[in-house]
């Protein structure tokens, strides 16, 4: 195996990993809503961002420091339900749609807006250095730790959504009038949704910011752009499954890492290329995404 | 006193009024069918009383208390269940999951859920043999069950079922009826909405809408006697 292919591979799934964080927040909130988030990857950024003031500026832990990123893109994350989904829930899917964009700007424009002196910032990963070294190849531990973390959460998720709540949360996506009916909280199952999708995008912000330097929207179209590869991700699965969601942020991310190997390196933008072409086959070949079920019943 | 007591009811949808005061009772330990066409109001009376629409006027009193306004959830967890029009199952989880969510109300309490699962594997042994399939892949017949058996698993005083017939067979409509009446001898009241009058051999009284009004009101060996063409479709039909 060349060293090229090692660094594709790892940076595959450590970029897949990040991409699947995403995906399953936007397929948990289009399973809820209809739409798509585009304030997803905003959690992430905004999470990074907190997560930095508290560790580098405060000087907190790190733990904490990391615990304080989730929380702030979590409390986002309700904070858009409440203000923002809630009050526009019998809107058309446009309106939501656009509503979660705003939500997107108004947050990539606070970020501009403090970070205006000094825009480009740097966050220490989680535990400095390489686990191992492959053909040359060091493989960091921040990049070990996001798979890891990936592997965690949907390990959590499936119990999840096996528990009475997770129960709920499908009910609810489902068939919201019988939800109501059996006295599922349908307000409270929307908050908790939009909670756990916040909280995913907040994971993989904190957990890519450290691979490099941010800057605002990192997460979005910044230097870890991830919204759009999570997207692909995410219609891959139907837009509709979660384990989907997660085999296609993967999928995508070694995709693209691949990709950037090929004669198709040296057109311009060729990673958003690459992905673009590869989704369009797919989408031709399967409509329905590569992970989904067929859908069943009304 | 009657189990529920339902009085000048007026319901609408934004300003036009659907219900033009009804008022009916039903007895504790009774099987009524509230029946009548498309439009009359039947299925606007049961959603009503189980707390998704809120009335313009009149009062619903249930087992000696008069429901204010009220949350569905708050309904279920007071004893009233509605088995919807439509069956409104959740399609992609299991027929197990869809009848542990109809006890959401006592999740808290395994004993009921329990005792609650066993009593609709009984009415339903279709049920009990599918219980890992999903609820979307389930016959016409089978989902109706489903949405009965998900409805009684709060262990209502009083089960609401609108329109359990619908798109089903004879046959299978029958087989829906007959658990019906064993839940009512088992001692849980149930108001039925149906347009076919099959269900009146099921029943112990008949109550007829018509147009957002109450036209008829028949008890027991009546049922049959009565003209009910006349009656269920009015005096032109």
């Amino acid at each position: 195996m060349s060293q090229e292919l090692v660094v594709a591979l790892v940076n595959g799934l450590f970029r897949g990993s990040v991409y699947a964080l995403v995906a399953l927040g936007i397929v948990l909130v289009y399973r809820a809503t209809g739409v798509f988030n585009f304030a997803q990857t905003e959690f992430g950024t905004t999470g990074l961002f907190a997560a930095f003031v508290a560790v580098e500026m405060w000087h907190w832990d790190y733990a904490l420091g990391l615990l304080f990123g989730i929380s702030v893109a979590i409390v986002m994350g309700l904070v858009t339900e409440r203000v923002v989904i809630r009050p526009l829930r019998h809107s058309s899917k446009v309106t939501l749609l656009v509503g979660t964009a705003g939500v997107a700007t108004t947050a990539i424009g606070i970020q501009f807006w403090l970070t205006n002196e000094q825009p480009i910032r740097e966050m220490p990963p989680i535990v400095e250095g390489s686990i191992a070294t492959v053909l040359g190849v060091a493989i960091t531990y921040q990049k070990v730790i996001t798979v890891l973390v990936l592997i965690v959460v949907a390990l959590a998720l499936a119990a999840f959504f096996r528990s009475p709540s997770g129960l709920a949360i499908q009910a609810a996506q489902q068939e919201a009038t019988a939800a109501e009916l059996v006295g599922i909280s349908v307000r409270r199952v929307s908050l908790m949704t939009w909670g756990i999708a916040a909280a995913l995008g907040g994971l993989a912000g904190i957990l890519s910011g450290p691979n490099d330097t941010f800057t605002a929207a990192f997460l979005t179209f910044g230097g870890g752009a991830a919204l759009l590869p999570g997207l692909m991700a995410a219609v891959l699965a139907g837009m509709r499954s979660m384990p989907g969601a997660l085999a296609g942020g993967l999928l995508v991310g070694i995709v693209e890492q691949l990709g950037a190997l090929s004669a198709l390196a040296d057109l311009p933008g060729p990673k958003a290329t690459i992905l673009f072409v590869f989704l369009l086959v797919v989408l031709l070949l399967r409509p329905e995404g590569l992970f989904a079920r067929k859908v069943v019943g009304a | 006193m009657a189990l529920l007591e339902v009085r000048d009811l007026v319901v609408g949808y934004d300003q036009y009024p659907v219900l033009h005061g009804v008022s009916f009772d039903v007895e504790q330990g009774e099987c009524c069918v509230l029946l009548g066409l498309n439009g009359a109001g039947k299925t606007t009376t049961v959603t009503t009383v189980a707390g998704m629409l809120q009335p313009q006027s009149g009062s619903i009193t249930f087992d000696g208390k008069e429901l204010r306004k009220g949350s569905p959830s708050q309904r279920v967890a007071g004893g009233i269940s509605l088995s919807p029009e439509g069956r409104r199952l959740f399609p992609r989880l299991t027929v197990s999951q869809n009848l542990k969510l109809g006890a959401w109300s006592r999740r808290r309490d395994s004993k009921t859920l329990k005792r609650q699962m066993d009593l609709v594997r009984d009415y339903f042994p279709r049920l009990a043999e599918r219980e890992n399939q999903l609820a979307g892949t389930l016959s016409g017949g089978e989902q109706q069950m489903l949405a009965v058996g998900r409805a009684m698993m709060s262990r209502p005083k009083l089960l609401l079922i609108d329109e359990a017939s619908l798109g089903l067979s004879p046959t299978v409509a029958r087989t829906v009826w007959e658990v019906t009446s064993r839940i009512k001898a088992d001692g849980t009241t149930v108001l039925m909405v149906e347009q076919n009058a099959g269900a009146l051999p099921f029943a112990d009284r008949a109550l007829i809408m018509e147009k957002g009004t109450l036209v008829y009101t028949g008890v027991g060996d009546e049922l049959r006697t009565v003209n009910l063409r006349e009656a269920y479709l009015g005096s032109g039909a």
